[in-house]
């Protein structure tokens, strides 16, 4: 509120509404800039690239102007971009806090003018910006003519207002998903969707760059052309070749589809606003049932009932249960596996590249405490001695090794089998698990001495400002790693030079001898270090 | 100091009463046997600093063992600070805490077996469920795994879990949440229960029964110490208060002398902390008279 209006006991005419909203997501904006230059940079630079990236497609559509498949290419953009702005509030669904109408369910608005105020304040930004240019770009490609021309401008306006209408809409829609728990914990996975959608993207680039590729798209084209907002561009496109018909179609099939979303935006809207939010009533429907059973079943049952298995059992709970740890897990598990698959399929693998595997998963050993997020203090109150701080690494490590340990023994095999050759078998799996123990004992020491916090919600895995901490604890405790296991690696290349290939086997129990005992020693460093620092490590682990 | 300690220690003249049973109105007191052995709680020269700002500023405070204890002040007072670096949570600049006659920092295995901590604006194990939890706290803690299960079922049965103790404590509500807490520092029955604003966010329903859970633990005996800043709960639930304000204590001892001759804790709270007669200015002539704009 304006110090004029405070101060004015009754305020002469309120403010248009759209240029309230307007100013709101421009305030928005800035105050979300102000908070660090970092943020400041990050969005001059997305801007910068996002401009770019707009400006290289839409001289690349002037370009193809005249081409014969330019048509379905400007058509087939229109639809990705379509997608891209609907399923976009669903993965940052805090990005936009002019997004959520909850917040303005106090205000004494009508969802009319409210709809045609966020419409407008939705314009505001990089993503419209971006947005309008590739549009601009891709009737640049298709019109042809002074009606094309008129058309184009038409179709610009429509489509820019059925992608925005399309994602406020849809987010109105699922407000309550995203703000609910289960839709915070999809958005964190969705990073992994987008990198898999990203690489979809990736191939389907490189079969289009094949000479007449585009050809590919006509059939694709054909459809998409009468699917609104691109309806709108084969509009341009047919306006361009005089059927004018077709064209008017085009456009009056998007200027409906903007009417209906519109319609049904409201419609949720109005629902939205004036129906009590169900999470708090589920939590009233489920409190009566359930039993007083002790629930103790499988896995739990397998573990001992010490410390150390109650540990791994909360360990394991938290690799299935919380987002983060299973992105971590998955990641890990995904990546250590692609990375022979990957080589070997370029067709110059080597069984070597199986090391990725327990790099990866002893990797996991880092910033132990961190993953606890502030529960760590529950750890914290129950560890008075080093004797305790080892068995909680201890039981850690062993998670880590019980899943570790057979995958690596199968990335190797898999390796050996695929790759080959099968005589380098023995020391690559001795190698592999000396690197897996390695990398426990460096995580462990590194757990204790550069704790870092992990932000619950968002997609991030290093609160701001700790970022050097977790780079250089990972990047300098895999460099010791590697020093560690350089006596062992002496040994495989002095038995190689020295052409004694019968007694190379022995790096299999050597090996695994190795990783165990510097493993156990690593815990033992890191013990008496996690005690000493407790609160250290709680100050660390609880910021962001 | 500018406001130097109020110590009370003269137990024989006040003989500060044993705390049996509490009733709406306030502590019916008993005239029981004086509690013997270390204080509960014993600090001294407490500081703590964050950056430029002082959070605590040298306290020392002495509370006995056996009480309802409340920790008052307004917000930003060092409440938490306090009852961090107390409970071996954070490490203090300076200073000695002593609990049960031992000493926080030197001596944590005898420390952190007898005491129980529900702190604020930490997290707890949240993808756990409910039972989950306390199963997991308790046998940290090195209980039995039966007795564990044994016990956790009847914290949760007393407290109104049981119907979501399957359910994950992400998914809990504020009440459950310090309800669940409170299960998880109860678990290995605590000689000294520490509590940072216990009932803060917390309904009325949820907020009876922990008050009946914690008076139930002190009338054997224990000691609860909790924070808070309303006067009215501190007022009707403690024997025994100590106020801070601004990283100082400003007045400790029995309720009645802390009240001393103010009508009620809420005033004489607000004349320790210098905030008596800050009213509402005449400034907002324009409100009421309800024409809305």
């Amino acid at each position: 509120m304006s110090t004029e209006s405070a101060t004015a006991a009754r305020p002469a005419a309120a403010p248009s509404l759209t240029a309230v909203f307007v100013r709101l997501k421009l305030s928005l904006l800035r105050n979300g800039l102000r908070r660090s230059t970092g943020r400041t940079l990050a969005y001059v630079a997305s801007l910068l690239v996002g401009l770019l990236f707009a400006a290289g497609v839409v001289l690349g559509l002037t370009a193809l102007r005249g081409n014969p498949h330019a048509g379905a290419l400007a058509v087939l953009l229109t639809g990705i971009l379509t997608v891209g702005w609907a399923v976009m509030p669903l993965f940052f669904p805090g990005g936009d806090e002019t997004l959520d109408p909850t917040r303005l369910v106090m205000l004494p608005l009508r969802p009319r003018p409210l709809i045609v105020s966020l419409l407008m304040a939705s314009l505001v930004g990089i993503g419209p910006v971006v947005t309008l240019a590739l549009v601009t770009g891709a009737v640049l490609a298709v019109a042809h003519g002074a009606v094309a021309a008129v058309v184009a401008v038409v179709a610009v306006v429509l489509v820019l207002l059925v992608c925005v209408a399309l994602a406020r809409a849809i987010a109105t829609a699922s407000i309550r998903l995203l703000t609910s728990r289960r839709g915070r914990d999809l958005a964190v996975l969705g990073g992994l969707f987008i990198a898999l959608g990203g690489q979809g993207v990736n191939i389907a680039a490189q079969k289009l760059g094949r000479p007449d590729g585009l050809a590919v798209l006509e059939p694709l084209g054909e459809v998409l052309r009468w699917v609104p907002p691109a309806s709108a561009i084969g509009a341009v496109d047919d306006a361009g070749h005089g059927a004018y018909g077709r064209a008017l179609a085009g456009l009056a099939l998007t200027a409906l589809a903007l009417g209906l979303l519109l319609w049904w935006w409201r419609r949720t809207l109005t629902t939205l606003m004036t129906s009590p939010d169900s999470s708090t009533l589920q939590a009233l429907e489920k409190g009566g049932a359930g039993t007083s059973g002790t629930g103790e079943r499988g896995l739990a049952r397998l573990l001992p009932d010490s410390r150390t298995g109650t540990v791994m059992l909360r360990f394991l709970r938290y690799a299935w249960r919380d987002p983060k740890s299973k992105m971590a897990w998955a990641t890990a598990l995904g990546v250590g596996l692609l990375v022979p698959i990957a080589t070997s399929a370029q067709g110059n693998g080597s069984i070597y590249s199986a090391f990725s595997a327990s790099a990866l998963l002893g990797s996991q050993m880092y910033n132990q405490f961190g993953q606890d997020t502030s529960a760590f203090w529950m750890v914290a109150s129950t560890i008075a001695t080093p004797r305790d701080a080892y068995q909680e690494l201890r039981a850690r490590a062993l998670t880590l090794a019980l899943v570790a340990v057979p995958y690596v023994t199968l990335v190797v095999l898999g390796a050996a089998a695929l790759i080959g050759p099968w005589s380098d078998f023995m020391e690559v799996y001795g190698l592999s698990l000396a690197v897996l123990g390695a990398l426990l004992a460096t995580g462990s020491v590194s757990s204790a001495l550069f704790p870092f916090s992990i932000p619950a919600e968002s997609n991030k895995s290093v609160a701001p400002g700790q970022g050097a901490i977790a780079w250089f604890s990972l990047f300098g405790g895999v460099l010791i790693a590697a020093v560690l296991c350089s006596p062992l690696l002496g040994l495989t290349i002095w038995l190689h030079v020295a052409g004694l290939h019968q007694f190379l086997w022995v790096l299999l129990p050597i090996g695994a001898l190795y990783g165990t005992g510097l493993a156990a020693l690593g815990l033992r460093v890191a013990a008496p270090r996690v005690v000493a620092r407790l609160p250290e490590i709680l100050a660390a682990v609880s910021k962001g | 100091m500018a406001n130097e300690p109020e110590h009370i220690e003269g137990r024989a003249e006040t003989a500060p009463p044993q705390h049996t049973t509490l009733t709406p109105g306030g502590p019916v007191t008993a005239a029981g046997g004086e509690v013997t052995g270390p204080p509960a709680v014993r600090i001294q020269g407490l500081w703590k600093k964050f950056g430029e700002q002082t959070a605590v500023h040298g306290i020392d405070l002495t509370l006995p063992a056996g009480r309802f204890i409340g920790l008052v002040g307004p917000n930003g007072a060092g409440k938490t600070t306090t009852l961090s670096m107390v409970t071996g949570l954070l490490r203090p600049d300076a200073g000695k805490v002593e609990i049960g006659g031992y000493d926080v920092w030197q001596d944590p295995v005898s420390v952190k077996s007898r005491i129980g901590v529900l702190p604020e604006g930490l997290r707890l194990f949240e993808r756990l469920s409910g039972r989950e939890l306390l199963g997991y706290i308790g046998r940290l803690r090195g209980l039995p795994g039966e007795e564990v299960d044994k016990r956790a079922g009847q914290l949760l049965d007393v407290l109104g879990l049981s119907g979501a103790q399957h359910k994950l404590v992400v998914d809990y509500s504020t009440g459950m949440r310090k309800k669940i807490g409170l299960a998880s520092a109860l678990l290995h029955n605590p000689e000294i229960l520490f509590l940072d604003e216990p009932f803060e966010g917390v309904d009325p329903v949820s907020a009876q029964t922990i008050r009946g859970v914690l008076e139930r633990y002190t009338a054997s005996g224990a000691t609860v110490i909790f924070s808070s800043h309303v006067m009215e709960l501190v007022e009707s639930l403690c024997d025994w208060v100590a106020v801070l304000a601004a990283g100082r204590i400003r007045a400790d001892g029995p309720l009645a002398e802390v009240r001393g001759a103010a009508p009620s804790l809420q005033d004489a709270f607000l004349e320790l902390v210098g905030a008596q007669g800050r009213g509402a200015g005449a400034d907002l002539d324009w409100l009421g008279g309800g024409r809305a704009r």
